[in-house]
Formats: structure tokens, sequence, C-alpha cells
């Protein structure tokens, strides 16, 4: 029963961006559209269940004086193997995202998880956390892509929903994700406290 | 003393196996994306001389230029020009035709504001310079419709259509 206990904590009861708020820089970067938002949660993904199957593996061998630097040499080096894929084969989204694919080896999630979880739990819990934070984060971030993108550009995933002339440009400028941040996080308190 | 060389040890050969993964990745992907950005570059030159089937790179004068090419006859040159922008520099592809007027242009790079001033990578803005020539005024309220909201990216692109019209005419008199 644990497995799935790690693998959903992720979702909503642990969400990496709208319960823990960790990783917010990306969040707020390249959420203005749903396509971004869906490609940086994918680099995410990857960079993520990477690590944590990584550290899960070599977490006996790893001395504890010295396992954040090995940590952050497992990160950056999952990070930089998603950033030349991207440049490889993904050349659109890549110069969407720009920065933000280096930047992943600063997101807090990833080393947060290598830390709390991977370094104590075997393999294959591991790798469940991995892509079930994954999900919560890729959840949290599509949904505010979409928010934004159809409030602030009238479109989603680039189809044009209504005129962009009558949409709200603040919705796709930095403030529109705070905006839309903060409702899903009441949107979803609201919702556990009924549950309870 | 003996922990810190085993410390130092371990952690070594953890970066020499990353270098090593690293390399190997890089391997692998460095041909595509550099097959791809030459690519990407040519079709750009394509886009805003549409008449040419082949370019050539040409110096003169300090000025690098791309001179479109059918059948060995000039038909155009594209010239890679840059200007300041709201939030950074906006980098344009602008071709110009033999007559000196432009034949297409392609914001290549941009930082602009998202929903505003990025709207000038859009076609429907871009379009309104095809055919213009130093003879047009080219600039916002006369000529050319400004963008809602973001008069300085629109001049932006304007200077830049100029200095690439400028520069053409630069080196067609030095010929």
């Amino acid at each position: 029963m644990s497995f799935w206990k790690d693998f959903n904590q992720g979702l909503i009861k642990e969400n990496p961006v709208l319960r823990l708020m960790i990783g917010l820089c990306p969040v707020l970067a390249v959420s203005n559209n749903a396509i971004n938002a869906l490609a940086m949660s994918v680099a995410v993904a990857f960079v993520l269940i990477g690590s944590n199957f990584v550290v899960a593996l070599i977490r006996k061998i790893v001395p504890d004086e010295i396992r954040i630097p090995i940590f952050i040499i497992i990160i950056s080096t999952f990070v930089t193997i998603s950033d030349y894929v991207m440049q490889a084969y993904f050349q659109d989204l890549h110069h969407a995202l720009g920065v933000f694919v280096p930047l992943i080896v600063v997101n807090c999630i990833i080393l947060g998880r290598a830390e709390a979880f991977a370094y104590k739990n075997p393999v294959l819990n591991s790798v469940l956390d991995g892509v079930g934070m994954s999900i919560g984060f890729a959840l949290a971030l599509g949904s505010i892509g979409m928010i934004r993108e159809l409030l602030g550009a009238g479109s989603v995933f680039g189809f044009q929903i209504f005129n962009p002339a009558v949409a709200a440009t603040i919705m796709i400028l930095p403030p529109g994700a705070f905006i839309t941040i903060a409702f899903l996080m009441a949107a979803l308190n609201k919702w556990e406290n009924k549950v309870q | 003393m003996k922990r810190i060389i085993e410390l130092g040890i371990i952690l070594m050969t953890f970066c020499v196996i990353s270098a090593a993964a690293l390399s190997l990745v890089y391997l692998f992907t460095k041909p595509t994306i550099e097959l791809y950005s030459q690519r990407a570059f040519e079709k750009s030159l394509r886009e805003v001389v549409p008449a040419a089937h082949s370019f050539t790179e040409i110096n003169k004068k300090g000025m690098v230029f791309y001179q479109g090419m059918v059948n060995g006859i000039a038909t155009g040159a594209a010239f890679s020009v840059t200007s300041q922008g709201y939030s950074g520099k906006i980098e344009l592809m602008v071709g110009v035709d033999l007559n000196g007027k432009v034949a297409g242009i392609k914001i290549l790079n941009q930082r602009e504001t998202p929903g505003l001033g990025a709207n000038v990578i859009k076609p429907v803005f871009l379009k309104q310079f095809i055919q213009k020539s130093l003879q047009d005024p080219i600039e916002p309220k006369k000529d050319i419709d400004a963008i809602t909201g973001a008069t300085i990216s629109t001049r932006a692109v304007c200077r830049g259509a100029k200095s690439a019209l400028d520069a053409y005419q630069t080196v067609r008199d030095k010929k």
C-alpha cells in the first residue's frame, strides 16, 4: 500500500506548486501558455524521476557529508541532457523555454525530493514519488498555463477561442501567474475542507 | 585527513561518470543541433528573399549580408540587423529586392512583453513592411499601423527595416 501512497502524495496532498509552494520561479515564467507549461513539466519530470532513481540507487554508497554536492552533480547531469535533447529535437520549445531549462538545476522540487525522499527510500518507491510529484507539478503548471492563456490571449494550446483584443493581457504577464496560483490554491483548500 | 581524501575521491568518481555521460549525449546530439540551427537560418533567409534559390555570404565594406541567387544571377539580399526594443534587442532578418524594396521581414529573436510588444512577430504586422522603400516614411501613424500598447516595439521594427534598406543602399552604391 505504501507504493500507492508514495505515488499519490505528490498529486494533491503535497502538490509541489499548490501545496508546498516550491519551484515557483519556472511556474511564473513559463506558464503563460499551455504548450510551454506542458513542455516544462515534461523536462522537470525527466530530471526529477531520473535523479530520484539514481539517488535512491546509490544512497548506500554516498557518504553523508558530501551528499548535497553529489545530488547536485546528478541533477545537473540530467538537466544538461534534457537541454541538449530539447535543443536537438524540439527547437521551438527550446527557444520558448530558453534559460528556464538550465535553471531546472536550482528548482527546489528536485533537490527537495532527492534529500527528503530518495535518499531514505528504496528505488521503486523513489521512482513512484518522482512520477507522482511530476504529475502534480504538471497538473498545477498545466492548469495555470491554460487559465492564463485563455484569459490573457483568448486561446488554449494555440487554438483561438475568442478575440484576443478583449483578453486581459495582465494574465499573461507575471502578475497573472500570482493571481491564478492564488485562486487555484484557494479552490484546492476549499475543496479539501469540504472533503474532510 | 584520510577522510577528506576519501570523500574527494568519491566526489571525483561521480564527476567523472557524469562528465562521461554528458560527453556521450553531447556527441549524439551535436550534429542534429548544428544541422537544425543551420537549416533554421537558411529557412529564414529563404522567407525574406522568396525569389532566391541559394544564398552566398558576402562581406563588403565591413558589412555582412547574404546575396540571394537564381541561376547565378543576384535577386536580392538579406540583412541581419538588430534594433533596440522595449525590453532588449530585437534581431531581424530583412530581405531587400533589386529595386531597394523590402521583399520580406522576419523577427529572429525578441524579448518584448508577451501579449503586447511580442506581437511584432505576427505576420499581420510584418506584412505592412513588404514593398516599402527608403522613399516611404516607414513610421507608425504614417504608413505603419502600430501595435496597440507597443509603440516602442513598433518603432524598433521600423528602425530595423530602415537600417536594412540603408545597408542595401550602401553596398549597392559601392559596387
